[in-house]
């Protein structure tokens, strides 16, 4: 005679309330998640989330309410939760999940870890961490209408990087200092601005007009000659952006000048660069100060005032308002300060909104409400309570499965937006099986990378390949030329003096390899080393078997298109915390850290593959596509068409 | 089609529907400002029916449960306090439902709903059943489409559920 506890079998339910989880992520995913498995009957909970609470939060994490607006989501979420089930026990941290202290013994703990993160550095990190531990791990996502949740166990099924995922899309230098063409150019370049001006200056951010653009030159010895022109300025002494500004005192005229009109003006020297483009205007303040402009207050219209699109002049009043404003800030701060850009930040909001503005202006684009600007500067992705509903019930029954010990029974599961030809709305998918030569969770990883050995500093080694391409957070590397050079140690300080050397100062060369590892992810990665001189501009580094990135189209409303950095900062941070970035509700179709732009976010690129054929016992496919974010989604939709085998 | 009354949407709405407007568009947004809806039977699933459509931000819910609060009652759904075992079950879920969005108007009432008059169910905009009767759901599903209001039903049985909705012959809607 089977024993049931409500719905469940008795020995289930007696695992629930023993065994303890782990959930990643207390917002959008973690406030249903939360909830769900207190009802369930869950006992033993905690719940991880760096983040605090915003406004904005508030239309979907019913944890929270205004009043609880800036504290803490793992510790509110508790509290909520705790008030419908006093008897549960939850541990909240608040705290980030990469922190060296949440070790593989402290995963060990949990039976399950759930995932209800929004960016792909933290799902990397607990991907090691589930596979170090060997725990099984349910990981989801949501963009809109769209979801998807899926299970990671070791050794039985693929884990969160066996399928490469689309790099954040970046733009070249050029474009954005020299041959903006489209608003989001603009943006970047806005955000670049920004930090020049207020932040933390970055030689990756550069936003003067780029002399050693190829495209400027007539011949390739030009190019050449121009480059090391702008490296040697002879008797001139070089002055950052910063310090030009402040030794105009933040003047706001002085600065929209020199951006707006003498730059401009410069570029229009490079003649070449306007042989098939439409040439840049330059704005004058005092032109447009005199120029006769309408009447204030525009009749009100039914859209929210942020979706108005001034004019010029509200540009002009605007970028020198929010420099005022942000020069105060600095002030504030003291000496040595620097802000960091925060798209909830008024201020910074306004700046980036003027700034992009007036340049797409003067580049002959229509220009952008603050609206429009905040969803592509602060890769807003739109979110609504109820996919986030469906998604953690979806991630409570693969819970159930796994602790019911029926990890067979485990699916992919996609939530689209429209039924498909079987009038389904939730697609399940047989998990695929680890992929051989997952640079993670193969048996002896590996990868192949072209540098260029004379010109890669050990830094960027550290910090752009094995940190943000192969998601390291504390890397250790040594050479293995028989010695055991170590290159790169975790330890603070160690190593210091490599940073700046290029590796071909270790004699490293063509065929040489590196051995690098994580001891927190317990991740050992071994790198082969190819010498090229042959990189694409602005590209530091490549790695052998990949697609290149594919310019998506312009219409597309992905992270990858709108996405401003030339590395993962943004999507890596929390909306609301003191790194800009932007909360993501991340489906792993999609990796969204607040993004968008129009309503409706269902345009897709993807490098997708043929699908398998559905069973037509069970109406479920395994799909072989790259998981990009939203491919999967799309393809559940658009493939669809290959589901009808006329079987039924 | 709900219209859309009040065209201008104030700045604490905006912030707080920033990420719904983005995805379904303000004018959405204003025409769910401008509905009310009836919810009938607060159970499991009328607690989790409560909670979607008071964030999102209609103008009116009201909660129509006659049932007393069990044991059974608090596992069941998280917006009846532990404490208020025989208190009727509408009135108990009321103060955490207001809680979720305060510019919601969620009232409770008490009552059967089969007790409940024609004109009654008239004053909504969308009707929603959850645990109801085949019998009642078929008298109110004819009584509302004869005035184009919108009729969803459901009920859930473990891991098993339903939804059915008539939104009558011809309707819009916003994708």
């Amino acid at each position: 005679m089977v024993q049931l506890v409500g719905s469940l079998l008795k020995e289930l339910a007696d695992s629930l309330s023993s065994c303890k989880v782990l959930v990643v992520g207390a917002g959008g995913i973690g406030c249903e998640l939360l909830k769900n498995l207190v009802l369930t009957g869950f006992k033993n909970i905690d719940v991880i989330d760096l983040d605090t609470i915003d406004v904005s939060n508030l239309n979907r994490q019913f944890l929270f309410q205004k009043k609880h607006v800036g504290k803490s989501k793992a510790q509110v979420a508790k509290e909520s939760a705790l008030q419908f089930c006093p008897s549960a026990n939850i541990t909240a941290y608040h705290d980030s999940i990469m922190n060296p202290d949440y070790n593989v013994e402290f995963f060990r703990q949990f039976m399950l870890v759930m995932n209800a993160l929004d960016n792909r550095a933290a799902r990397n990190h607990v991907n090691r961490m589930c596979l170090a531990a060997d725990i099984p791990l349910v990981e989801s996502g949501t963009a809109g209408y769209l979801g998807q949740v899926t299970v990671i166990k070791k050794g039985m099924t693929e884990c969160y990087e066996c399928q490469p995922k689309p790099a954040q899309k970046t733009f070249p230098g050029c474009t954005i200092r020299n041959t903006p063409s489209e608003p989001i150019h603009c943006i970047v370049w806005a955000k670049y601005l920004f930090n020049q001006l207020f932040g933390e200056e970055d030689a990756d951010q550069e936003v003067s007009p780029d002399t050693a653009d190829p495209e400027a030159a007539w011949n390739p010895e030009e190019t050449a000659a121009r480059a090391t022109a702008s490296e040697k300025d002879g008797d001139i002494r070089r002055v950052s952006t910063k310090e030009w500004a402040r030794s105009t005192g933040y003047d706001p005229i002085k600065l929209f000048n020199k951006l707006f009109k003498d730059d401009i003006m410069y570029l229009l020297t490079m003649d070449k660069l306007w042989k098939k483009r439409k040439a840049p205007t330059p704005l004058d303040w005092q032109q447009l100060e005199n120029s006769g402009h309408p009447q204030g207050e525009s009749p009100t219209t039914s859209g929210l005032k942020d979706q108005q699109v001034l004019d010029v002049w509200g540009y002009c009043q605007l970028f020198q308002h929010s420099v005022e404003s942000l020069r105060s800030q600095l002030q504030e701060k003291g000496e040595g300060a620097e802000l960091v850009w925060d798209k909830d930040d008024p201020p910074a909001m306004d700046f980036v909104t003027a700034a992009a503005n007036l340049r797409m202006n003067i580049f002959s684009m229509n220009m952008k409400s603050r609206f429009d600007v905040k969803s592509m500067a602060g890769n807003i992705i739109p979110a609504i309570a109820t996919t986030n509903a469906v998604i953690a019930g979806l991630i409570v029954l693969e819970g159930l499965k796994i602790l019911s010990g029926e990890l067979e029974s485990c699916r992919t599961i996609f939530l689209n937006k429209c039924p498909n030809l079987r009038k389904k709305l939730l697609v399940p998918c047989i998990l695929d099986k680890p992929s051989l030569n997952c640079y993670v969770c193969a048996s002896k990883p590996e990868v192949t990378v072209k540098v260029n050995v004379q010109k890669t500093t050990v830094l960027s080694l550290q910090d752009k390949i094995l940190k943000e391409r192969f998601g390291m957070v504390a890397p250790d590397v040594q050479i293995e030329d028989g010695k055991g050079t170590i290159l790169i140690s975790s330890e603070e300080g160690e190593t210091e003096a490599n940073n700046n050397k290029f590796l071909s100062d270790f004699g490293i060369r063509n065929g040489s390899r590196l051995q690098a590892d994580d001891f927190l992810q317990d991740y050992t990665l071994l790198v082969n080393v190819l010498h090229t001189e042959e990189l694409e501009r602005d590209v530091e580094f490549e790695v052998v078997g990949e697609a290149p990135d594919k310019a998506p189209p312009p219409q597309s409303n992905q992270e990858e298109v709108n996405s401003i950095t030339n590395g993962n900062k943004d999507s890596a941070q929390p909306s609301t915390s003191s790194k800009a970035a932007a909360e993501d509700d991340d489906i792993m179709i999609v990796d969204s850290d607040e993004e968008g732009g129009a309503p409706s976010s269902s345009a897709a690129v993807t490098t997708s593959t043929k699908r398998k054929h559905p069973d037509p016992e069970t109406s479920e496919t395994s799909t072989k596509r790259p998981r990009t974010d939203q491919s999967a989604a799309a393809a559940a939709t658009d493939d669809d068409d290959d589901d009808i085998i006329a079987l039924d | 089609m709900i219209e859309k009354e009040d065209p201008v949407i104030s700045e604490e709405e905006a912030a707080q529907y920033d990420r719904q407007i983005r995805l379904w568009g303000l004018d959405a947004q204003k025409r769910l400002r401008g509905s009310r809806v009836l919810l009938a039977g607060v159970g499991g699933l009328g607690a989790e029916l409560a909670k979607n459509l008071i964030l999102a931000g209609i103008k009116g819910l009201t909660l129509l449960d006659h049932e007393q609060v069990s044991e059974e009652s608090c596992r069941a759904q998280f917006l009846v306090p532990v404490s208020a075992q025989g208190q009727n079950r509408a009135q108990a879920s009321l103060e955490r439902a207001q809680n979720l969005n305060p510019m919601v108007e969620v009232h409770a009432n008490p009552d059967r709903v089969e007790d409940k008059p024609d004109d009654f169910f008239l004053q909504f905009d969308v009707v929603c059943l959850t645990g109801c009767s085949r019998d009642l759901m078929v008298r109110v599903d004819q009584l509302c489409s004869q005035h184009n209001i919108k009729v969803f039903c459901g009920d859930v049985y473990g891991y098993y559920g339903y939804m059915f909705c008539n939104l009558g012959q011809e309707h819009h809607y916003v994708e």
